[in-house]
């Protein structure tokens, strides 16, 4: 086996066995990212030198014989929208093409401090606004399972890197289904966690009230590893919940205790989600049931309104968030303008591309005057019915259990032209954004075509440790994920 | 709800290409026809995480970011401050 498709925690243990340094670590990772990426497309940006500065660093840590944290050394890559300091961000677009943050996102502190070794910037929909990386300004990614398929998106780079082995684990951001949905395309683990866990400051924002940070991983323990270095309390994102929490990585081999009840919502397994997953989904649940678990068939049937309520309020939200790219404080400015409204309209006309000119549009229109109660705030007010019949369900439940999408990965170019058939690929995803709750996407098999399906768990608020929990479950009965694709 | 394009994009500051007209009329109208169809649903108070508050920092002065590394990024820039074409006739 190759270096860089041991997973994050094989890897810290043979760290500190010191049967690898981290500069071998971070090495291989960087030769596979080089050998791959012409193929992948995976990043936007690599920092070879910055990573093996940092590796450097670590070792010479351990040389001293000073205790080091659970990441350092770990191998990590960082979607584009999450500003690094010095180190050109520019979330896939245009309009920020030549941006180069003053500051770090409080993610990439709490990186630096565990002393993880950086890769690079990874690919996305332009202001993850997208299911298939295919909006990136900069661009296209190709899914590591099938060259000729999609990621998935927004997170598109990020889940394809690592599915690759260019990064052992990586950042992404999920505001609809972003981390889980590319996770399912590219048979890697991804969580999204509850809102207000993980600190947004230094997030370029999409839609403030749904957006949050989350890792993947290969295996289950990694993509924990990477949530308990980010999550916490943060003063710079007044939006991050007061609370302490639990440690969290040591009880993922707790079973959950035999009558643990399973939801199984029938409007996720409705008419639009192919049979392949169905069939998938259903099996992995039969596992559960096996360890003496209860599947109890459940009711969400506000569902059906997620999608429109979810494109209704995000739009909205980013039409007001994108307003600040006017080419005057930062990022890309038209060369030609006789005034100032011109320069305005100029700037964004030329520095966002399509699928962000109609989220714009679209949120600018439900916003605006004589149509915002009929569009806006019955979306909001759908937005807390889902809510609450989440709040029941789980008086009912301890975990609910989905499909991550209806489908599995679609080739490049197949949906762009239609973003209706784009935005269903949500449809499973993004019910949770809307109720803040956490939700984790693990590989469950392989389709017809050998492309792999994503089933997706939701736990209560704050309850991530019984939702990875559960996740290391189903992994260990199915003897593991698949790791690194071949390539 | 039949939507115009052109009129939407002026209120985004947004110029669309002539010959992108249509197609984003047709979009954007495909996009509004979709999320229109909501039922007519009772209004619910937006609950409050009492477990989970959070917390307003105190309105206090800290040491920030640097006004020079601020402006670096900015496309033009003078005498410390950023520059756009004149608003006042």
């Amino acid at each position: 086996m190759e270096i860089y498709e041991l997973s994050a925690s094989d890897l810290a243990k043979k760290l500190r066995a010191k049967e690898l340094s981290a500069s071998e670590i971070t090495k291989s990772v960087l030769s596979r990212a080089e050998n791959t990426e012409e193929e992948v497309g995976g990043y936007v940006t690599l920092t070879s030198e910055k990573a093996m500065e940092t590796a450097a660093k670590v070792d010479e840590k351990i040389a001293a014989g000073e205790e080091i944290l659970p990441l350092a050394g770990i191998p990590i890559a960082v979607k584009d929208n999450i500003c690094t300091k010095d180190l050109r961000t520019t979330a896939s677009s245009k309009i920020l093409s030549n941006f180069v943050p003053p500051y770090n996102a409080t993610v990439v502190e709490k990186l630096e401090a565990q002393m993880a070794p950086i890769v690079g910037k990874t690919n996305m929909d332009e202001f993850a606004m997208g299911s298939s990386t295919e909006t990136s300004y900069v661009k296209k990614t190709h899914n590591p399972r099938d060259l000729n398929r999609v990621p998935g998106g927004s997170s598109g780079g990020s889940a394809a890197v690592v599915a690759a082995g260019s990064a052992t684990v990586s950042l992404g951001s999920d505001t609809g289904g972003s981390i889980r949905q590319p996770a399912a395309y590219c048979g890697v683990v991804g969580l999204k966690p509850t809102y207000g866990t993980v600190s947004r400051y230094g997030l370029i924002a999409f839609a403030s009230s749904l957006d949050q940070i989350g890792p993947f991983g290969r295996t289950v323990t990694d993509t924990a590893m990477v949530f308990e270095a980010i999550r916490g309390r943060d003063k710079k994102d007044a939006t991050t919940a007061a609370r302490t929490y639990e440690s969290l990585v040591q009880n993922l081999e707790t079973p959950l205790p035999k009558g643990t009840r399973i939801g199984l919502p029938k409007e996720y397994f409705g008419e639009g989600v192919d049979e392949e997953v169905k069939e998938a989904v259903h099996a992995a649940a039969q596992l559960y049931e096996k360890a003496g678990m209860e599947l109890v068939e459940i009711s969400l049937p506000t569902t059906d309104y997620g999608l429109n309520a979810y494109y209704i309020i995000a739009s909205a939200e980013a039409s007001s968030n994108l307003s600040r790219f006017d080419g005057v404080k930062y990022g890309y400015r038209t060369e030609e303008y006789g005034n100032l409204e011109e320069m305005y309209c100029r700037t964004r006309s030329e520095g966002f591309g399509d699928e962000v000119k109609r989220r714009i549009m679209l949120g600018t229109f439900v916003l605006s005057s004589g149509y915002i109660d009929a569009y806006y705030k019955k979306a909001k007010a759908i937005q807390r019915g889902l809510r609450q019949e989440f709040v029941d369900a789980f008086q009912k439940v301890d975990l609910i259990l989905t499909p991550t999408t209806p489908d599995t990965a679609f080739t490049l170019g197949e949906r762009s032209d239609d973003p209706l058939k784009m935005y269903a690929t949500d449809i499973c995803t993004v019910t949770l954004n809307l109720a803040g709750l956490p939700g984790i996407s693990v590989p469950c098999g392989m389709g017809k075509s050998g492309l792999p399906i994503g089933l997706q768990l939701i736990s209560p608020w704050f309850e991530e440790e019984k939702l990875l929990r559960a996740a290391r479950f189903y992994e260990n009965e199915i003897g593991g994920f698949p790791g690194v694709a071949s390539l | 709800m039949e939507i115009d394009v052109r009129r939407i994009a002026e209120l985004s500051k947004l110029e669309l290409k002539e010959e992108q007209v249509e197609m984003f009329q047709k979009q954007m109208q495909n996009m509004v026809d979709m999320v229109e169809k909501m039922p007519e649903v009772a209004e619910l108070e937006a609950p409050l995480d009492r477990n989970n508050a959070m917390i307003l920092r105190k309105d206090e002065i800290h040491s920030s970011l640097r006004r020079e590394d601020l402006l670096k990024n900015a496309p033009q820039v003078e005498a410390g401050c950023f520059v756009v074409p004149k608003v006042v006739e």
